[in-house]
Protein backbone atom coordinates (compact mmCIF):
# COMPACT_ATOMS: atom_id res chain seq x y z
CA UNK A 1 0.00 0.00 0.00
CA UNK A 2 1.38 3.39 -0.94
CA UNK A 3 2.08 6.09 1.59
CA UNK A 4 -0.31 8.38 -0.21
CA UNK A 5 -3.09 5.89 0.29
CA UNK A 6 -2.29 5.64 3.98
CA UNK A 7 -2.45 9.40 4.35
CA UNK A 8 -5.77 9.44 2.55
CA UNK A 9 -7.10 6.70 4.80
CA UNK A 10 -6.06 8.59 7.92
CA UNK A 11 -7.59 11.82 6.70
CA UNK A 12 -10.80 10.25 5.47
CA UNK A 13 -11.39 8.35 8.69
CA UNK A 14 -11.41 11.64 10.61
CA UNK A 15 -13.29 13.77 8.11
CA UNK A 16 -16.58 12.36 6.92
CA UNK A 17 -18.79 14.99 5.40
CA UNK A 18 -22.48 14.30 5.53
CA UNK A 19 -25.27 15.81 3.51
CA UNK A 20 -28.85 14.99 4.26
CA UNK A 21 -31.78 15.13 1.94
CA UNK A 22 -35.38 15.10 3.05
CA UNK A 23 -37.39 13.39 0.33
CA UNK A 24 -40.76 13.81 1.96
CA UNK A 25 -40.41 12.81 5.58
CA UNK A 26 -42.50 13.84 8.56
CA UNK A 27 -39.44 15.62 10.07
CA UNK A 28 -39.14 13.03 12.82
CA UNK A 29 -35.92 11.62 11.40
CA UNK A 30 -34.60 15.11 10.59
CA UNK A 31 -34.85 15.94 14.26
CA UNK A 32 -32.94 12.78 15.17
CA UNK A 33 -30.16 13.73 12.73
CA UNK A 34 -30.14 17.17 14.28
CA UNK A 35 -29.89 15.60 17.73
CA UNK A 36 -26.64 13.94 16.60
CA UNK A 37 -25.14 17.44 16.36
CA UNK A 38 -26.14 18.31 19.91
CA UNK A 39 -23.57 18.01 22.74
CA UNK A 40 -25.14 14.82 24.07
CA UNK A 41 -24.30 12.80 20.97
CA UNK A 42 -21.80 15.23 19.43
CA UNK A 43 -21.26 13.81 15.97
CA UNK A 44 -18.28 16.11 15.27
CA UNK A 45 -16.01 14.44 17.82
CA UNK A 46 -15.94 11.46 15.48
CA UNK A 47 -14.93 13.68 12.59
CA UNK A 48 -18.35 13.73 10.99
CA UNK A 49 -19.48 17.11 9.69
CA UNK A 50 -22.99 17.84 8.53
CA UNK A 51 -23.43 20.14 5.55
CA UNK A 52 -26.26 20.59 3.24
CA UNK A 53 -24.17 20.64 0.13
CA UNK A 54 -23.94 17.46 -1.90
CA UNK A 55 -20.85 18.70 -3.78
CA UNK A 56 -18.68 18.50 -0.66
CA UNK A 57 -20.33 15.44 0.85
CA UNK A 58 -19.11 11.86 1.25
CA UNK A 59 -22.21 10.43 2.86
CA UNK A 60 -25.77 11.14 1.78
CA UNK A 61 -28.47 10.57 4.36
CA UNK A 62 -31.77 9.87 2.64
CA UNK A 63 -34.70 10.69 4.87
CA UNK A 64 -38.33 10.21 4.00
CA UNK A 65 -40.55 8.16 1.74
CA UNK A 66 -39.86 9.32 -1.79
CA UNK A 67 -42.57 11.64 -3.06
CA UNK A 68 -43.21 11.85 -6.83
CA UNK A 69 -41.44 15.23 -7.07
CA UNK A 70 -38.26 13.68 -5.69
CA UNK A 71 -38.15 10.69 -8.03
CA UNK A 72 -35.86 12.35 -10.63
CA UNK A 73 -34.24 14.89 -8.31
CA UNK A 74 -32.87 12.33 -5.87
CA UNK A 75 -30.77 10.85 -8.67
CA UNK A 76 -29.50 14.35 -9.58
CA UNK A 77 -28.32 14.94 -6.03
CA UNK A 78 -26.62 11.55 -5.95
CA UNK A 79 -24.78 12.32 -9.20
CA UNK A 80 -23.49 15.61 -7.81
CA UNK A 81 -21.65 13.95 -4.92
CA UNK A 82 -17.98 13.35 -5.77
CA UNK A 83 -16.53 9.85 -5.49
CA UNK A 84 -16.04 8.07 -3.12
CA UNK A 85 -19.60 8.32 -1.89
CA UNK A 86 -22.13 6.32 0.06
CA UNK A 87 -25.86 6.67 0.70
CA UNK A 88 -27.51 5.73 3.99
CA UNK A 89 -31.27 5.38 4.35
CA UNK A 90 -32.40 6.84 7.66
CA UNK A 91 -35.65 5.58 9.13
CA UNK A 92 -38.34 3.26 7.88
CA UNK A 93 -39.58 5.54 5.12
CA UNK A 94 -36.80 5.16 2.53
CA UNK A 95 -36.69 1.42 3.30
CA UNK A 96 -40.36 0.51 3.04
CA UNK A 97 -42.48 3.66 3.08
CA UNK A 98 -43.60 2.77 6.61
CA UNK A 99 -47.02 4.21 7.47
CA UNK A 100 -47.16 6.23 4.25
CA UNK A 101 -47.00 3.16 2.04
CA UNK A 102 -50.75 2.89 1.61
CA UNK A 103 -53.30 3.26 -1.12
CA UNK A 104 -54.02 6.90 -1.91
CA UNK A 105 -50.76 8.39 -0.64
CA UNK A 106 -48.30 10.21 -2.88
CA UNK A 107 -45.18 8.19 -2.11
CA UNK A 108 -42.99 5.95 -4.20
CA UNK A 109 -40.72 4.06 -1.85
CA UNK A 110 -38.19 2.50 -1.54
CA UNK A 111 -35.32 4.90 -2.19
CA UNK A 112 -33.27 1.94 -3.43
CA UNK A 113 -35.13 2.17 -6.72
CA UNK A 114 -33.44 5.49 -7.50
CA UNK A 115 -29.97 5.44 -5.92
CA UNK A 116 -27.75 2.67 -4.53
CA UNK A 117 -28.26 2.52 -0.76
CA UNK A 118 -25.31 1.10 1.16
CA UNK A 119 -26.80 0.99 4.64
CA UNK A 120 -30.25 1.12 6.16
CA UNK A 121 -31.11 2.34 9.64
CA UNK A 122 -34.59 1.07 10.51
CA UNK A 123 -36.71 2.82 13.12
CA UNK A 124 -39.44 5.38 13.20
CA UNK A 125 -37.42 7.39 14.03
CA UNK A 126 -34.08 5.66 14.69
CA UNK A 127 -32.10 6.65 17.78
CA UNK A 128 -29.26 9.13 17.20
CA UNK A 129 -26.80 6.48 18.40
CA UNK A 130 -28.09 4.12 15.73
CA UNK A 131 -27.57 6.76 13.04
CA UNK A 132 -24.09 7.48 14.40
CA UNK A 133 -23.15 3.79 14.48
CA UNK A 134 -24.42 3.28 10.94
CA UNK A 135 -22.34 6.14 9.53
CA UNK A 136 -19.25 5.12 11.50
CA UNK A 137 -19.48 1.49 10.40
CA UNK A 138 -20.33 2.01 6.75
CA UNK A 139 -17.89 4.83 6.00
CA UNK A 140 -14.64 2.84 6.50
CA UNK A 141 -16.00 -0.02 4.39
CA UNK A 142 -16.28 2.27 1.39
CA UNK A 143 -13.61 4.93 1.96
CA UNK A 144 -10.70 2.80 3.22
CA UNK A 145 -8.24 2.01 0.41
CA UNK A 146 -10.68 3.45 -2.09
CA UNK A 147 -8.04 4.12 -4.77
CA UNK A 148 -6.45 0.69 -4.26
CA UNK A 149 -9.80 -0.99 -4.74
CA UNK A 150 -10.44 0.94 -7.94
CA UNK A 151 -7.48 -0.68 -9.69
CA UNK B 1 7.42 31.87 38.04
CA UNK B 2 6.56 28.76 39.98
CA UNK B 3 3.03 28.83 38.81
CA UNK B 4 4.09 28.99 35.16
CA UNK B 5 6.34 25.99 35.67
CA UNK B 6 3.48 24.22 37.37
CA UNK B 7 1.15 24.89 34.44
CA UNK B 8 3.68 23.78 31.86
CA UNK B 9 4.31 20.57 33.75
CA UNK B 10 0.60 19.99 34.18
CA UNK B 11 -0.12 20.44 30.50
CA UNK B 12 2.76 18.25 29.34
CA UNK B 13 1.44 15.16 31.09
CA UNK B 14 0.65 12.54 28.44
CA UNK B 15 -2.79 11.80 29.93
CA UNK B 16 -3.74 15.45 29.72
CA UNK B 17 -2.52 15.79 26.15
CA UNK B 18 -4.35 12.64 25.12
CA UNK B 19 -7.55 13.84 26.75
CA UNK B 20 -7.23 17.24 25.15
CA UNK B 21 -6.58 16.17 21.57
CA UNK B 22 -8.59 12.97 21.42
CA UNK B 23 -11.54 13.89 23.62
CA UNK B 24 -14.47 11.57 23.14
CA UNK B 25 -17.57 10.98 25.14
CA UNK B 26 -18.19 7.31 25.77
CA UNK B 27 -20.60 5.86 23.24
CA UNK B 28 -24.04 6.17 24.74
CA UNK B 29 -25.65 2.91 25.72
CA UNK B 30 -29.29 2.13 25.07
CA UNK B 31 -31.13 2.31 28.41
CA UNK B 32 -32.94 -0.87 29.50
CA UNK B 33 -36.31 0.88 29.44
CA UNK B 34 -35.95 1.79 25.75
CA UNK B 35 -38.98 0.59 23.80
CA UNK B 36 -37.08 -1.40 21.19
CA UNK B 37 -38.45 -3.78 18.57
CA UNK B 38 -40.71 -6.28 20.34
CA UNK B 39 -39.08 -9.59 21.12
CA UNK B 40 -40.75 -12.89 21.95
CA UNK B 41 -41.04 -14.19 25.48
CA UNK B 42 -41.26 -17.91 26.19
CA UNK B 43 -45.07 -17.69 26.44
CA UNK B 44 -47.02 -19.52 23.76
CA UNK B 45 -48.86 -17.64 21.01
CA UNK B 46 -52.47 -18.70 20.54
CA UNK B 47 -52.89 -17.15 17.11
CA UNK B 48 -55.59 -14.64 18.04
CA UNK B 49 -54.07 -11.99 15.72
CA UNK B 50 -54.70 -9.13 18.19
CA UNK B 51 -51.23 -7.79 17.47
CA UNK B 52 -51.71 -7.85 13.70
CA UNK B 53 -55.10 -6.15 13.94
CA UNK B 54 -53.89 -3.27 16.12
CA UNK B 55 -50.60 -2.61 14.30
CA UNK B 56 -50.69 0.87 12.71
CA UNK B 57 -47.83 0.27 10.26
CA UNK B 58 -48.44 -1.77 7.12
CA UNK B 59 -46.67 -5.16 6.97
CA UNK B 60 -44.86 -4.63 10.27
CA UNK B 61 -46.04 -7.74 12.12
CA UNK B 62 -47.18 -11.13 10.97
CA UNK B 63 -48.32 -14.13 12.95
CA UNK B 64 -46.90 -17.12 11.14
CA UNK B 65 -47.88 -20.75 11.43
CA UNK B 66 -44.84 -22.87 12.20
CA UNK B 67 -45.02 -26.66 12.30
CA UNK B 68 -46.90 -26.97 15.57
CA UNK B 69 -47.24 -23.45 16.89
CA UNK B 70 -48.00 -19.84 16.03
CA UNK B 71 -45.18 -17.33 16.00
CA UNK B 72 -45.35 -13.54 15.64
CA UNK B 73 -42.64 -12.05 13.39
CA UNK B 74 -41.65 -8.37 13.48
CA UNK B 75 -40.23 -6.81 10.33
CA UNK B 76 -37.63 -4.09 10.78
CA UNK B 77 -37.95 -1.29 8.32
CA UNK B 78 -41.72 -1.52 8.74
CA UNK B 79 -42.17 -1.57 12.53
CA UNK B 80 -42.43 1.86 14.15
CA UNK B 81 -41.78 0.60 17.70
CA UNK B 82 -45.07 1.95 19.05
CA UNK B 83 -45.49 -1.10 21.30
CA UNK B 84 -49.22 -1.48 20.65
CA UNK B 85 -48.80 -5.18 19.76
CA UNK B 86 -47.16 -5.77 23.14
CA UNK B 87 -50.08 -4.09 24.89
CA UNK B 88 -52.73 -5.79 22.80
CA UNK B 89 -51.46 -9.34 23.26
CA UNK B 90 -53.61 -11.10 25.88
CA UNK B 91 -50.94 -13.78 26.48
CA UNK B 92 -47.89 -11.48 26.90
CA UNK B 93 -46.12 -13.25 24.04
CA UNK B 94 -44.22 -10.11 23.04
CA UNK B 95 -42.15 -7.84 25.22
CA UNK B 96 -40.49 -4.50 24.69
CA UNK B 97 -38.92 -2.15 27.21
CA UNK B 98 -41.08 -2.00 30.31
CA UNK B 99 -44.48 -1.94 28.60
CA UNK B 100 -45.56 -5.20 30.23
CA UNK B 101 -44.53 -4.01 33.70
CA UNK B 102 -46.36 -0.73 33.25
CA UNK B 103 -49.58 -2.31 31.97
CA UNK B 104 -49.48 -4.81 34.85
CA UNK B 105 -48.84 -2.05 37.37
CA UNK B 106 -51.54 0.26 36.04
CA UNK B 107 -54.00 -2.54 35.29
CA UNK B 108 -54.67 -1.34 31.77
CA UNK B 109 -55.92 -3.34 28.81
CA UNK B 110 -57.33 -2.83 25.36
CA UNK B 111 -60.95 -3.70 24.78
CA UNK B 112 -62.19 -4.24 21.25
CA UNK B 113 -65.50 -4.73 19.54
CA UNK B 114 -66.89 -4.53 16.04
CA UNK B 115 -69.11 -1.82 14.72
CA UNK B 116 -71.45 -2.33 11.79
CA UNK B 117 -72.34 0.65 9.69
CA UNK B 118 -74.73 0.72 6.75
CA UNK B 119 -74.71 3.62 4.36
CA UNK B 120 -78.38 4.05 3.49
CA UNK B 121 -77.64 5.98 0.31
CA UNK B 122 -75.60 3.08 -1.09
CA UNK B 123 -77.62 0.20 0.34
CA UNK B 124 -80.11 -1.28 -2.15
CA UNK B 125 -81.80 -3.57 0.38
CA UNK B 126 -80.80 -6.81 -1.33
CA UNK B 127 -80.26 -8.53 2.01
CA UNK B 128 -77.03 -10.20 0.94
CA UNK B 129 -75.33 -9.16 4.19
CA UNK B 130 -78.02 -10.71 6.38
CA UNK B 131 -78.04 -13.92 4.34
CA UNK B 132 -74.26 -14.35 4.13
CA UNK B 133 -73.56 -13.68 7.82
CA UNK B 134 -72.46 -16.97 9.43
CA UNK B 135 -73.73 -15.91 12.87
CA UNK B 136 -77.15 -15.14 11.41
CA UNK B 137 -77.18 -18.62 9.88
CA UNK B 138 -76.50 -20.22 13.24
CA UNK B 139 -79.16 -18.21 15.06
CA UNK B 140 -81.88 -18.51 12.46
CA UNK B 141 -81.46 -21.33 9.92
CA UNK B 142 -84.68 -20.18 8.26
CA UNK B 143 -83.11 -16.89 7.20
CA UNK B 144 -82.71 -16.91 3.46
CA UNK B 145 -83.67 -15.13 0.32
CA UNK B 146 -84.74 -11.62 1.19
CA UNK B 147 -82.96 -11.38 4.51
CA UNK B 148 -86.05 -11.02 6.61
CA UNK B 149 -86.18 -12.98 9.82
CA UNK B 150 -88.69 -13.61 12.55
CA UNK B 151 -85.93 -14.04 15.14
CA UNK B 152 -84.88 -11.07 17.28
CA UNK B 153 -81.54 -12.70 18.06
CA UNK B 154 -79.92 -12.22 14.63
CA UNK B 155 -77.21 -9.59 14.16
CA UNK B 156 -79.11 -7.82 11.40
CA UNK B 157 -82.19 -8.31 9.30
CA UNK B 158 -84.23 -6.49 6.69
CA UNK B 159 -87.03 -4.63 8.41
CA UNK B 160 -89.41 -2.38 6.57
CA UNK B 161 -87.29 -2.37 3.45
CA UNK B 162 -83.97 -1.48 5.10
CA UNK B 163 -81.21 -3.17 7.03
CA UNK B 164 -81.64 -2.98 10.77
CA UNK B 165 -78.75 -3.90 13.02
CA UNK B 166 -80.04 -5.57 16.18
CA UNK B 167 -77.10 -7.23 17.91
CA UNK B 168 -73.83 -5.60 16.96
CA UNK B 169 -72.03 -7.23 19.91
CA UNK B 170 -72.41 -10.70 18.35
CA UNK B 171 -70.28 -9.77 15.33
CA UNK B 172 -66.96 -11.63 15.14
CA UNK B 173 -65.45 -9.37 12.50
CA UNK B 174 -65.28 -11.98 9.73
CA UNK B 175 -66.32 -9.33 7.16
CA UNK B 176 -68.32 -11.85 5.12
CA UNK B 177 -71.08 -9.24 4.79
CA UNK B 178 -68.59 -6.70 3.44
CA UNK B 179 -67.39 -9.14 0.79
CA UNK B 180 -70.93 -10.02 -0.29
CA UNK B 181 -72.24 -6.46 -0.42
CA UNK B 182 -72.48 -5.43 -4.08
CA UNK B 183 -72.37 -1.69 -3.30
CA UNK B 184 -69.86 -1.55 -0.43
CA UNK B 185 -72.66 -0.14 1.67
CA UNK B 186 -71.94 -2.14 4.81
CA UNK B 187 -68.75 -1.55 6.72
CA UNK B 188 -67.27 -3.54 9.58
CA UNK B 189 -64.96 -1.51 11.78
CA UNK B 190 -62.89 -2.80 14.66
CA UNK B 191 -63.10 -0.40 17.56
CA UNK B 192 -60.46 -0.41 20.28
CA UNK B 193 -60.63 1.33 23.61
CA UNK B 194 -58.14 1.54 26.45
CA UNK B 195 -59.63 0.50 29.78
CA UNK B 196 -58.28 0.49 33.30
CA UNK B 197 -59.12 -1.13 36.61
CA UNK B 198 -62.10 -3.45 36.96
CA UNK B 199 -63.07 -3.13 33.32
CA UNK B 200 -59.63 -4.33 32.25
CA UNK B 201 -59.91 -7.52 34.28
CA UNK B 202 -63.26 -8.42 32.78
Amino acid sequence: MSILQEIKNAVRSRSIHVSYVDVGSCNGCDIEVLACLAPRYDIEQYGIYVHNNPREADVLLVIGSVTPQWVDKLRDIWDKIPEPKVAVAIGNCPISGCVYNRRGTLTEPPAENYIPIAAQVPGCPPRPTEILNAILSVAPLVFKDYEEKQR
Amino acid sequence: MRSIVYYVREFLRPEWLKKFFFAKTAPLVTPPYFKDYPSRTEKECTGCFSCMMICPAPEAIEVLRRKDRWEPAIYRGHCIRCGLCVEACPEDVLTSGRILDVTRHDGTALRSWYRLQVDDTLCMRCGNCCVSCPINKQVDPQLAGTGTSSSDEVIMRIEGGRVKILHEEKCTGCKTCEIHCPNRAIRVARMVEGVQGEEAEA
